[in-house]
This record gives structure tokens, C-alpha cells and sequence, in this order.
């Protein structure tokens, strides 16, 4: 990658020249940090267990499984996750500005919220309050 | 599950390109106190070495009696302080003790008058000794120097304190007041022993940077933090930065092979800590690769637990879709250009003490330029008075060196500001 300014050539992926320190992808389009919007989310288990969730855009609730290298955001192995017909990539909890959707990646058990079972890949709002439940896993969503 | 430390990483790009050369990606491993943290809960063990050579007569005197004596106000009793004054001769005012006797610390610290020349290893040698005393795994163990000269000619002494003083989990701040001292020097010293440094222009700060200094340690929320990334074959970690409390290069002592580690000691809960490292990633296909783990560990004295860790792991997933691939995360590339400035501005320096008036020049301009572009006029604008002293005199000034130096390596600290809770 050529710097425009200086003509140094610069790796692949550089964000800044290492000679003359000029921005190398101008037109690169900048995504916001999602924990920029201030909002985090947290899930309880029934017996007083937190999870956060990590402040990203697209956060994989799940099963860890090291031997098909999953690893999801969130692992509901130690809640129970196994016993309780959580999948590997069960759900994605997405964050679009400042509200939160939750997308059943057509997991085997499903997932509810208040309840009440949802579409596979269909976005789902979730709130501050409600009750989500990946397979049997019951989990309540509260503000971090 | 409470945490007691959050950890994040973010990359440059979650979707690199699926190319066929490797390539740069930056990963922002960010580290914050969780909601079951604990702040302030262990007691200080503090030494102030303090310089009362005869330049320190007056106003400066006068404030640095009065930071004391806030110092001395708001450590509670169990804390220990002790006060070492030096010129060219060293005295241990205030043997290590619990800083329970405020009036008599007052007292005798209200006596002190400025005499003689500046020695500072001395004075750290002794502060060093009285902070051993009290030293402890269960206290946070600090020295504070504070000094308006350049010592004579033992700069290596010093230095060599400040390294003993790391490898035993006592941290140096250095301040430096005025413009007549050796900016350099302070600055090692703190970067040795995993310290900060404060430059003081005016005397009636340095009630201001003593009050940092006791809030710092009353933030604590876990001692003994070390970093460890492993990063899968094929991964290259080539530089490695800490930015809090200010930016350092630890890619010398940090990066060993494919493997990252390193000890960040104390953990401020109100500052947090962020790691950026620069990785070369290898020519991949399309699809998710996993660059590999991140560990962090850390000690909660008060609670007795050791070694605690958490875990994280950084991925991206190549991508053949040319606009994924040309999405950069906006808080890892602010970060990227703050430490961008700070090398500009190193290099700059470097060149000047070589000789190299047109290349420090160059670097200086474009150190300027990034400056500007992150919003910081004032750094900016020392930047173009340096440029136009380098043309006219082929030299740097005191005050414009030192602006520079500790302007752009704290440029990461109103970051932080934002991760306050």
C-alpha cells in the first residue's frame, strides 16, 4: 500500500504511514465501537449467576467447543448450557444504535423470549427486563 | 458470575481481506474493572523523595510543604509514608511509619530549607530503602520524586534503582518542575519501574499531581497484572504498546517468538489499561481464523485470592468482499494514530541527538500534521515552535522537548477518561 503523501510503501493493513504518519485508507469506513452508545447488557441465570455481554455488534451466545473451534461471545457451558439444550451457535445478539435484536441461528431447542418461542434468523427486540431462554436455559435481560 | 476485571479485544478489522500477502492487523486489548471490583481497599506504603536543592527556594517550596501535607492528610493510618529530602547530601526526614502522626510529619517537613545541589540517585537509593521496609505484596508500594535539576552525572545510578524498583513491584512516579531537568531521565525511570511521570510547569501544580497520585492509589483495584497473548503459528506480534498512564514501547521486553508477555503491576479501576498490539497476519482464504489467546492475570490482595485469570480469544474472519474488508474499527484507529504521534515525535528526538536537523525536521512536520488531525492544537502548535527553532538554531527548547515528550505520550489518557465508569 503507497502512502500518498510520501510515496512509502507501506503493509497491507496499516492504518497510518510509518514514515510520515499519513492516514492510509482514507476511504476506509470507520465503525463505531459499539460500547460507544453506553449501553451494555447483562443476563441472570435464576440462581444469581452475570454474564455480560461483551460490547460488540454481533455477540454469538453458545456452547463452547474447542475441538470445531467455537468459542462463543457469550458460554452458557457453566450455566448449565450442555444439560439445558443450548447449542454451539445457538443465538446472536445483535446491537443496532441503542437497541438490542436477538436472532435464533436455528438452534435445536429454539429460543423464547417472554416466553414466547421465536422465528430462526428473524431479529427479535430484546430490552432491559425481559426473559430470553436459549433451549431450557432461562436467562433475564438487565442493563449492565 | 461477577468479574472483578473486564477484558476486550478489538481489531482493526473483524474482516481482513483474503489476500495473498500477510498484513498488518492492530488488536486493542482493552481491560476494565468489572462490576465485582473493589477499589481502594489496600493500604499504601509510599516514599517521597524530594528535592530541596537551593533552586527549590520559595514558591516551590511553599506548594511542595503544602502537597505534602495533603498527602499526609488523606492516607489513612494504616498506610506507611516516609519522606527522604535530598540536595547533594541525603536525609530521611520521616523514617517509614504509619502516617497516623500528621502533625509531626507537618512539623518537621515545615523545617526544611532549600540548600545545596541535586543528587537524585542518592535520594532514591534511600527512598528505596525506606520503602523496603514496609514493603509488602499486600500494599500498594510506590515512590514519588520530585526534583527541579538535573542531578550530576548519575544519571545511570538512577536508572539502575528504577530497574530494581520494577523487578520488586515498587513503582516510581517522577515529576518534573520547571524546565532545568532532564526530561529523558524522568521519564526512564518511570517507564523502568512501571511508574508515571508528571511534568510541572508552575509550582502550583504540584499540589494537583501529589493529589493524582494519592487517588491513583486509592483506585487500585488489583495488583500484579501481567498479560500473556499466545498467538497462533503464522501470527507475528512485531510491536507492542501499554498506554495507561502513559504510552510505552514494550515491544523489546514484551514479544519473545510468537509469544507476548508482560507486567503492568497495579491496576488503576478508574484509568483501566490498553494494550495495542500490531500483528503480521498470514495470506488466508476466506473464513474465520483464530489469531490466537489472550490472558490476563492478576492478584486481589485484599481478598487473598492469586492468580486469578481471564481469558479471551482474538479472531477475524477473512473476507473476498472488498467493502467488509475496508472497514476499520474507529476506536482501535484513533488509538493507532495517538501512538503514530508519539513515535513521530520520538524519532524526531532520536534525530535531533544525532545530528540530523533535516530528518528531525521532517518528522517533527509530520508529527505536527497527525497532531492536528487528532484534534490537538495546543501539541500541535509546540510542534511547528520546535520546527522553527530546529531551521533557526539546529537545537529543540527545554520547555518545547518536554511539552512534546509527555504531550503526545499522554495523549491516550483522555481515552481513559472515557472508560471511567
Amino acid at each position: 500500500m503507497k502512502c500518498q503523501e510520501c510515496q512509502m510503501e507501506n503493509i497491507e493493513g496499516a492504518l497510518f504511514c510509518e514514515e510520515c504518519g499519513a492516514k492510509l485508507e482514507d476511504k476506509a469506513e470507520l465503525l463505531e465501537t459499539a460500547e460507544e452508545t453506553g449501553v451494555q447488557l447483562v443476563l441472570t441465570s435464576s440462581d444469581g449467576n452475570e454474564l455480560e455481554v461483551p460490547a460488540k455488534d454481533e455477540v454469538v451466545v453458545g456452547r463452547e467447543d474447542p475441538i470445531s473451534d467455537i468459542f462463543p461471545d457469550v458460554d452458557l457451558t457453566n450455566l448449565g448450557g450442555m444439560e439445558n439444550g443450548v447449542s454451539r451457535k445457538h443465538a446472536v445478539i445483535h446491537r443496532e444504535g441503542m437497541d438490542f435484536t436477538v436472532e435464533d441461528m436455528g438452534s435445536t431447542n429454539g429460543t423464547y423470549i417472554n416466553k414466547k418461542k421465536i422465528q430462526p434468523h428473524a431479529r427479535q427486540t430484546i430490552k432491559p427486563g425481559d426473559e430470553v431462554r436459549f433451549g431450557k436455559l432461562s436467562l433475564s435481560v438487565k442493563a449492565a | 458470575m461477577k468479574s472483578e476485571l473486564k477484558v476486550q479485544c478489538i481489531m482493526s478489522k473483524d474482516t481482513p481481506p483474503a489476500a495473498e500477502t500477510e498484513q498488518a492487523i492492530y488488536s486493542l486489548v482493552k481491560i476494565e474493572a468489572g462490576s465485582g471490583a473493589a477499589l481502594g481497599t489496600l493500604p499504601a506504603n509510599i516514599a517521597l523523595v524530594l528535592d530541596r536543592s537551593g533552586s527549590m527556594d520559595g514558591e516551590k517550596m511553599e506548594h511542595l510543604k503544602e502537597a505534602v501535607g495533603y498527602v499526609v492528610d488523606h492516607l489513612s493510618d494504616t498506610d506507611l509514608i516516609s519522606v527522604t529530602i535530598f540536595d547533594d547530601q541525603v536525609e530521611t526526614l520521616i523514617p517509614s511509619q504509619p502516617a497516623k502522626n500528621r502533625n509531626e510529619i507537618k512539623t518537621r517537613i515545615a523545617g526544611v530549607i532549600p540548600r545545596g545541589g541535586t543528587q537524585i540517585s542518592d535520594g532514591l537509593k534511600e527512598g528505596m530503602r525506606e520503602v523496603r521496609k514496609g514493603r509488602s505484596q499486600d500494599r500498594i508500594n510506590r515512590i514519588v520524586l520530585l526534583t527541579d535539576g538535573q542531578t550530576w552525572d548519575d544519571e545511570d545510578a538512577c536508572l539502575k534503582v528504577a530497574d530494581e524498583a520494577g523487578k520488586e513491584a515498587i513503582a516510581i512516579t517522577s515529576i518534573g518542575l520547571g524546565e532545568d531537568w532532564n526530561e529523558k531521565l524522568l521519564l526512564g525511570i518511570a517507564e523502568k519501574s512501571r511508574g508515571n511521570s508528571h511534568w510541572i510547569q508552575n509550582p502550583i501544580s504540584i499540589l494537583e499531581a501529589f493529589q493524582q497520585e494519592v487517588e491513583g492509589m486509592q483506585s487500585v483495584a488489583a495488583t500484579n497484572l501481567n498479560v500473556i497473548a499466545r498467538m497462533s503459528d503464522g501470527v507475528k506480534p512485531i510491536k507492542i504498546y501499554s498506554t495507561v498512564p502513559m504510552i510505552a514501547d514494550i515491544s523489546k521486553k514484551a514479544i519473545k517468538g510468537n509469544t507476548i508477555g508482560m507486567t503492568l503491576g497495579s491496576f488503576d479501576g478508574r484509568k483501566g489499561q490498553a494494550i495495542l498490539i500490531e500483528s503480521r497476519i498470514p495470506a488466508h482464504q476466506e473464513g474465520r481464523f483464530r489469531l490466537g489467546q489472550v490472558e490476563v492475570t492478576y492478584d486481589l490482595p485484599a481478598t487473598g485470592m492469586k492468580g486469578q485469570s481471564v481469558k479471551t480469544d482474538l479472531f477475524v474472519t477473512y473476507t473476498g468482499d472488498t467493502a467488509a474488508a475496508a472497514k476499520v474499527n474507529a476506536e482501535v484507529m484513533n488509538l493507532v494514530e495517538k501512538v503514530s504521534a508519539f513515535k513521530l515525535q520520538t524519532r524526531a528526538l532520536t534525530e535531533v541527538e544525532a545530528g540530523n536537523i533535516v530528518a528531525a525536521t521532517r518528522k517533527l512536520e509530520a508529527a505536527a500534521t497527525v497532531l492536528l488531525d487528532l484534534g490537538e492544537k495546543d501539541l500541535a502548535e509546540a510542534a511547528e515552535r520546535e520546527i522553527l527553532s530546529l531551521k533557526k538554531t539546529g537545537a529543540l527548547s527545554a520547555a518545547g522537548t518536554k511539552k512534546l515528550e509527555y504531550g503526545t505520550r499522554k495523549l491516550t489518557m483522555a481515552m481513559t477518561g472515557a472508560m471511567k465508569k
